[in-house]
């Protein structure tokens, strides 16, 4: 009887872990479904301003930064992509009279840059192609002599390029504010204030004059969602770049980033020298939309299309391929079992008390569908209306179920107060797995009031801690993405947790609550022996 | 290992309970003998097993209507849920006050704690206990009427309340282990040791009290009466034991609860039996129950009659 136990536990531990593995390697399935952080929907609208031909900057993609479906779309115009090294530049030549303008649109995925170490930079030779990042423009009498006095008050003239970029960064990000008013480099240093692009301008000829190649870069910062809820308009920005230790490291004067490029911050030209004077409202002018696109954080679709395109009966047996509703119910449902795995570990191997078997996970999932805060704000209502009913429906003398029901009723007259008072709808927005476990909650009080009517509040208060307890290790391991997905992506996995509650249900060992149990036996016992 | 002193003194867990003991040795469809004592009742009868008297089965709601007029002859009685557990549910009544107010019959009851109860709030009682508030599981539910039983005057001395009760645990028809459960004030005159009961351990061989605990505490006191509880001698020790041995021949479950009562006249009567009787008996005894189980697992005789085995656990326990 053992060994068949042992063998079919066996087997069911197995048994998907097997699966798994032919899914991966024989059908070149992943694990999980790719990750898809925020991708943006990018939308530029170019006007040009009576000119035959024009230049404007487009998008490039480079490592971290993905485009895809990209499309130009105009009505009367011929337009060439110039390919640079670093960046794009279309050009275009109008046949007749442009209207709408030229419309570019891509889907943009945008990862951060992050460099930590920065080590002390000497170099003295740079290639040729990168003169002309070290080339300090004209400068005005006033320009030159507000920036050597900079230089004088935070350089010390002996320190490594490293060192000198960094002051000069910390100086500018901190000492001048942004001020969209003030443009001229000089007016800046004096008052303060400046604009990105002035900003951006001083870093570039500071850095320059260090002799550090620099370029000033052309981007834009995706909206924050509130920003998108406002519609708020978005232009332009600017940021920098210094190639140090043969890396071209992202400096942010505006933002504060040193040797970082948050993934909010999409590069369209990475040298403002040779875009600049397309960018102005001269030469062209433009709108820019941008929408974050809703996405799950891993990509279902892609997934779906692996599955389906590895034709195998395991495709066939797929979650994927049931409607999105169905899917969503059933990546919460197959939760549950690992909630349980949860419980009768807490159970049978610690020993935490709770106020009825599954309580815990239905308030788990109560959690879960609505959130960790209301759920547990309603579950202290929910035991305020116990002990309240206690004394006010006791003196009623009401029968058993008409008392329950009146109670239960009561807690749908609460929630309708809350949801009506709460501003943004309340809870119930389309979650109907939320009722369900109201009822339960609501019988669980009669049980909780008698309990503290003969097991006294300190039992009582041990139980419901238990229970919370409980339910809150589950949402924890409920609130792992990775995990949801996983079991929605391998369902078999479902046998590994009979497999593992098996083990659990064999256990015959003492639980962790009957070592404090019996703490005190032990001792008197060992007391007495001592006396013999 | 946190456990290695609970294995060496050989203390049984909850889940080796159940997982070697009752789950093994206990069909699940003799529960019900145990779980109603409305059942158990019938069956002691038959078997000619003393077991304090049922005036009355209420089934429905309909029969509350008349309960004024069924319980007029009666002095006192307990009332009691048939499928409850741990004592949940039980009102003890010493006296009934019948009063007459303007030409109507008013009946007050006295409760054992010497509160007074109305006869509605009896009734009240009554249909919760009907409708499964302390029965296990929560269906639905008789409740019975039964005579009280009179405290053995042994216990005088040794108890505050309510009538101790002595709990043997049974295995395979071999009594185990012992004690008995002494009502204080703190327990509110209940004998329940989780409200503050004393629990007394009784050496099976001899009918002594070996160790009593109050919760997780050694006394060797009773709080109340300030008697030393080791002078407690059992008597009818070996009758009361016999009826243990005899429950396993009546229900025929391997591991199990017997709570047996002494009374003044009639000698140990059988409260009430317990298909998962709890753990907190070797605390009483300050002894564990794995090494006693596993003796009588390894001598277990099906010829021997009760007499043979409660002769086997005197000797060895």
């Amino acid at each position: 009887m053992r060994t068949k136990i042992i063998i079919f536990t066996l087997c069911l531990l197995l048994f998907p872990l097997g699966l798994l593995f032919y899914k991966v390697n024989y059908l070149n399935l992943s694990i999980l479904p790719q990750k898809v952080d925020d991708s943006w929907h990018f939308h530029l609208t170019i006007k040009p301003r009576n000119k035959d031909t024009a230049k404007f900057p487009l998008p490039k993609a480079y490592h971290g930064l993905k485009i895809t479906d990209e499309k130009i779309v105009s009505d009367n115009s011929e337009i060439i992509v110039e390919n640079q090294s670093d960046s794009h530049l279309a050009s275009w030549k109008n046949l007749g009279e442009v209207k709408t303008g030229i419309l570019y649109s891509a889907k943009i995925d945008i990862d951060p840059v992050v460099y930590k170490t920065f080590h002390k930079d000497y170099t003295q030779v740079y290639p040729r192609t990168y003169q002309k990042y070290l080339k300090v423009g004209e400068l005005s009498p006033e320009e030159l002599d507000a920036i050597q006095s900079l230089e004088r008050a935070i350089l010390e003239g002996d320190e490594d390029k490293t060192s000198a970029i960094r002051k000069i960064f910390y100086y500018i990000d901190e000492e001048i504010r942004r001020n969209f008013g003030v443009t001229k480099i000089h007016e800046s240093l004096f008052t303060g204030n400046g604009s990105p692009l002035v900003k951006a301008k001083i870093f570039n000829v500071m850095a320059r004059r260090q002799k550090v190649p620099s370029r000033i870069v052309v981007g834009i910062r995706m909206p924050t969602p509130q920003e998108e809820a406002r519609k708020q308009k978005i232009r332009f920005t600017y940021a920098n770049e210094v190639f140090l230790n043969n890396k071209w490291i992202p400096i942010d004067t505006n933002r504060s980033y040193f040797g970082v490029r948050p993934d909010n911050f999409l590069v369209i030209h990475r040298n403002y020298d040779e875009v600049g004077k397309y960018l102005s409202k001269k030469n062209a002018s433009y709108n820019i939309q941008i929408q974050r696109a809703k996405m799950n954080r891993f990509n279902k679709e892609v997934y779906r299309d692996e599955v389906v395109k590895s034709d195998s009966l395991v495709a066939r047996l797929s979650l994927y391929r049931l409607p999105l509703p169905l899917q969503q119910m059933f990546s919460t449902i197959l939760l549950i079992p690992l909630g349980t795995l949860v419980l009768a570990f807490a159970r049978n191997l610690i020993g935490i008390p709770t106020l009825g078997i599954f309580t815990p996970i239905i308030l788990t999932l109560f959690f879960k569908e609505t959130s960790f805060g209301f759920g547990l704000f309603f579950f202290s209502v929910i035991v305020g209306v116990g002990i309240l009913e206690r004394y006010v429906l006791d003196k009623f003398y009401l029968l058993a179920v008409p008392r329950l029901s009146i109670i239960l009723t009561f807690v749908i007259l609460f929630m309708i107060g809350y949801t009506l008072v709460s501003v943004d709808g309340g809870f119930f927005s389309q979650k109907h797995l939320a009722f369900f476990p109201i009822v339960i909650v609501a019988t669980n009080i009669e049980r909780l009031s008698i309990m503290l009517a003969e097991d006294g509040l300190i039992n009582t208060s041990k139980t419901l801690v238990g229970t919370l307890v409980i339910a809150v290790l589950g949402y924890l391991l409920f609130s792992i993405p990775s995990l949801e997905i996983l079991m929605f992506t391998n369902p078999e996995l479902l046998f590994t947790v009979i497999g593992l509650l098996i083990l659990i249900g064999k256990y015959k060992g003492y639980r962790l609550s009957e070592f404090l149990r019996f703490r005190d036996l032990v001792r008197q016992k060992k007391v007495l022996e001592g006396e013999k | 290992m946190i456990f290695s002193e609970l294995n060496r003194l050989g203390i049984l867990g909850i889940n080796n309970r159940v997982g070697r003991y009752i789950l093994r040795h206990n069909k699940r469809k003799l529960y019900p003998y145990v779980d109603n004592k409305v059942l158990t009742a019938k069956l002691a009868e038959d078997w000619r097993i003393p077991t304090p008297v049922n005036h009355l089965v209420i089934k429905n709601y309909g029969t509350l209507k008349f309960l004024g007029e069924k319980i007029q002859d009666l002095d006192s009685f307990v009332i009691k849920p048939a499928k409850g557990s741990q004592g949940n549910g039980i009102i003890v009544i010493k006296e009934v006050i019948r009063t007459e107010v303007n030409g109507k019959k008013k009946i007050v009851c006295r409760r054992s704690n010497d509160k007074l109860m109305e006869l509605d709030e009896v009734k009240h009682h009554i249909s919760g206990i009907l409708s499964g508030l302390y029965s296990l599981g929560g269906q639905s539910d008789e409740a019975i009427i039964q005579s009280r039983i009179e405290k053995h005057p042994i216990f005088d001395d040794y108890s505050f309340g309510g009538i101790p009760d002595i709990r043997v645990i049974v295995f395979q028809g071999y009594p185990v282990m012992s004690m008995v459960r002494l009502p204080t004030r703190s327990s509110d005159g209940r004998a329940n040791l989780h409200q503050g009961a004393i629990g007394a351990g009784i050496t099976l061989s001899t009918g002594l009290i070996n160790h009593a605990v109050i919760g997780k505490k050694l006394v060797t006191h009773h709080p109340d009466t300030e008697n030393e509880i080791r002078n407690l001698v059992l008597p009818h020790w070996r009758d009361v034991l016999d009826l243990a041995a005899k429950c396993y021949d009546m229900v025929g479950l391997g591991y199990l609860g017997a709570d047996i009562v002494l009374t003044p006249n009639d000698g140990p009567v059988l409260l009430e039996l317990n298909a998962r009787p709890g753990l907190g008996i070797q605390i009483a005894n300050l002894s564990g129950l794995v090494p006693r189980l596993e003796l009588i697992s390894a001598n277990v005789n099906v010829e021997h009659d009760y007499k043979a085995r409660v002769d086997f656990s005197m000797k060895h326990f």
